[in-house]
């Protein structure tokens, strides 16, 4: 029976078949596996799959009103996926981007911590090929460190998972709280992959480095598997709220003075993840819908800037905003949809990016909690600052170009086309977007003062765009990279660790040089001592002399 | 003409840009705009919040590259 297939599975099962289909065919065959996929929508809500092993009770496939959301919105990205990188012959990435959709699908449909250990690890090792395919040397580097990074996410939680089935006898996804060893485990586990502060390096770090086509890929499930995890066990715990508010403000910094503009949308996918962070930690229905519709719009318009800046790397040969700039003219269509997934995110009213954000700030507001309100509503500023107005200023407008380039390909342009009606469409019909939420609230985010306020917001921030550019204060373009927490372990770690073991390798160095002078000493002398022509009948042999002289060191040793 | 096209396309959109603000501002005076927090609801308040926020967003990461910033070949030495 289909219905008992674990969804994702088909998927996983292709990306292994790729190689033996023609590649005229790959890309169809792909597309047909998300769809037979995807027919798991249809099966509604329950457990449909168990397996009992070594004594567990293993819950390979359900779905309830979280997961559907997810799942629906996974199989939407790896569409656009595909259709994006329908013109590349490179089969690696194929393989690997097919199945890491498949494997993050499959982990929302595990119902057990050890199930999901299992998605967990795979949606790693499966992505990792992805950042590999980048082919360049720096990607190669990224790719060890992003996998470094994301196993040790995997094993935490495999700790957590253990320790919890240890001290509880359970080890079903359940709703656990920081009082608990296990819960803390599970907590950074989750942590690493949703790219929480100080624990945020290898995302800024790797996904910049893959190739034009994977970095859509990427930026789709990781981190949005990690929210749908921490939603699912971790709702309504207090410190999520500031860790979301701190990653909703931080980023914004960096995403200004970094120049690779597939790096600032990294840094924004990060300030974008700290909204639904706040969501979850506010754990009311309201918001928690809010995380979900967010995690929904955000997936397809972060999708849209990547493909828009990947079509801008497959054309121009770069991504940096110190090297490009006028591609208006020549990049015309691929303009209005990076405009489009710009607006989105910045959340103007009639996109995608308005209708969802709004379920969060208006939790936040029914609440009460004024501070952290107004840090999202100034990491909203910070949003229009570097998606809305940097990534297209800079690669578009910004000065004249001197050579030209074209348009991106029609299948890019497709896949982008289909985001941009997305956007748009969820914008203005956002009940389609709030009948697949979780928990059935009543919310209409078009009233008067919401819109205006918004956009008080945004058109006075462009203003002050405008203002800071004619006064010659915004900060030019310069070739450089922005320390980020990969700092921490790429600079200071062997910083601190080079000359240590430097150290202990030149103390080693001095003992075995002393041991070895000590032995040559014993050596000299046994040899002397034999060879010595005034005791000729009772001369111990060579060896014996040796054999005597470490009894002799041995019996000191005991001794003392 | 050619040469200046962008120009022009940044003076007409600095225009239209102004002329939505002054209408905005303008809106809030016709009715009473209901926010979750009292202080938000004074005139312009949004206005004024998101162009004090990017400015400063700005300034402090500008001020912020004497920190952060480096060579592009800084993780390679």
């Amino acid at each position: 029976m289909i219905s008992n297939i674990i969804p994702g599975l088909i998927m996983i099962l292709t990306s292994f078949l790729l190689p033996t289909i023609p590649q005229y065919f790959r890309h169809p065959a792909m597309l047909l596996s998300v769809g037979l996929s995807a027919l798991s929508l249809f099966n509604g809500y329950g457990t449909f799959l168990e397996w009992d092993v070594l004594g567990l009770n293993l819950i390979l496939y359900q779905s309830d009103s979280l997961t559907f959301p997810f799942s629906i919105i996974f199989h939407i990205a790896a569409v656009l996926v595909i259709i994006f990188s329908w013109h590349s012959k490179n089969l690696m990435e194929h393989m690997a981007t097919l199945a890491y959709a498949g494997s993050a699908i499959g982990a929302l449909h595990a119902g057990d911590f050890f199930s999901l250990f299992i998605w967990w690890e795979a949606t790693a090792l499966t992505s990792v090929f992805i950042v590999f395919a980048g082919n360049t040397k720096a990607a190669r580097d990224a790719a060890m460190r992003y996998l470094i990074i994301q196993v040790s996410s995997g094993v935490l939680l495999l700790i957590g998972a253990c320790l919890l089935l240890y001290q509880t006898g359970n080890h079903n996804l359940t709703v656990l709280d920081l009082t608990t060893d296990f819960g803390i485990f599970i907590f950074i586990a989750f942590g690493i992959k949703a790219a929480f502060p100080f624990l945020n390096g290898w995302l800024q770090d790797s996904y910049p480095e893959s190739s034009v086509t994977g970095t859509v890929a990427l930026s789709a499930f990781t981190t949005k598997l990690a929210i749908y995890a921490l939603a699912r066990t971790f709702p309504g715990t207090d410190s999520l709220i500031w860790i979301g508010a701190i990653m909703t403000a931080f980023p914004v910094f960096f995403a200004v003075i970094e120049n690779d503009l597939r790096r600032v949308l990294s840094f924004s996918l990060n300030n974008q993840l700290g909204f639904m962070v706040v969501g979850i930690g506010i754990g009311t229905e309201l918001s928690l819908n809010g995380t979900v519709a967010h995690a929904f719009v955000h997936i397809i318009y972060k999708a849209l800037l990547f493909m828009s800046m990947g079509a801008v790397l497959y054309r121009a040969g770069t991504t940096k905003a110190s090297e490009l700039g006028g591609l208006y003219k020549y990049m015309p269509f691929t303009t209005i949809f990076c405009i489009i997934g710009a607006m989105s995110i910045s959340a103007f009213p009639l996109f995608s990016g308005f209708v969802a954000k709004s379920l969060i700030m208006s939790s936040l507001g029914g609440m009460g909690m004024v501070l952290i309100y107004f840090i999202l509503f100034f990491a909203s500023a910070g949003v229009l600052e570097h998606s809305g107005i940097k990534i297209p200023y800079f690669a578009f407008f910004a000065h004249e170009r001197k050579s030209k380039v074209k348009e991106a390909p029609i299948n890019m342009l497709i896949a982008m086309g289909i985001a941009a009606v997305l956007c748009i469409g969820i914008g203005v019909f956002p009940k389609y977007l709030y009948q697949i939420l979780p928990y059935t609230v009543e919310y209409q985010p078009y009233t008067i003062d919401h819109v205006i306020s918004q956009l008080q917001l945004l058109v006075f921030a462009i203003i002050a765009f405008l203002f800071l550019v004619k006064f010659k204060l915004y900060p030019s373009e310069i070739r450089s990279i922005v320390l980020n927490s990969d700092w921490f372990y790429r600079k200071m770690l062997p910083g601190i660790g080079k000359p240590l073991f430097k150290k202990i390798g030149l103390l080693t160095e001095l003992i075995y040089e002393n041991l070895r002078f000590f032995f040559k000493l014993i050596l000299n002398k046994s040899q002397k001592f034999s060879n010595s022509s005034y005791i000729k009948v009772t001369t111990p042999s060579f060896a014996a002399t040796i054999l005597i002289s470490i009894l002799f060191i041995m019996l000191l040793i005991v001794l003392i | 003409m050619k040469k200046n096209d962008l120009k022009s396309m940044g003076k007409s959109f600095t225009k239209y840009i102004l002329i939505i603000g002054a209408l905005l501002i303008l809106l809030d005076f016709t009715f009473h705009r209901h926010e979750y927090f009292s202080f938000a609801e004074i005139y312009g308040f949004p206005a004024f919040f998101g162009f004090i926020s990017f400015v400063f967003i700005v300034l402090l990461g500008k001020w912020l590259r004497k920190f952060l910033m480096r060579k592009e070949d800084y993780y390679d030495q």
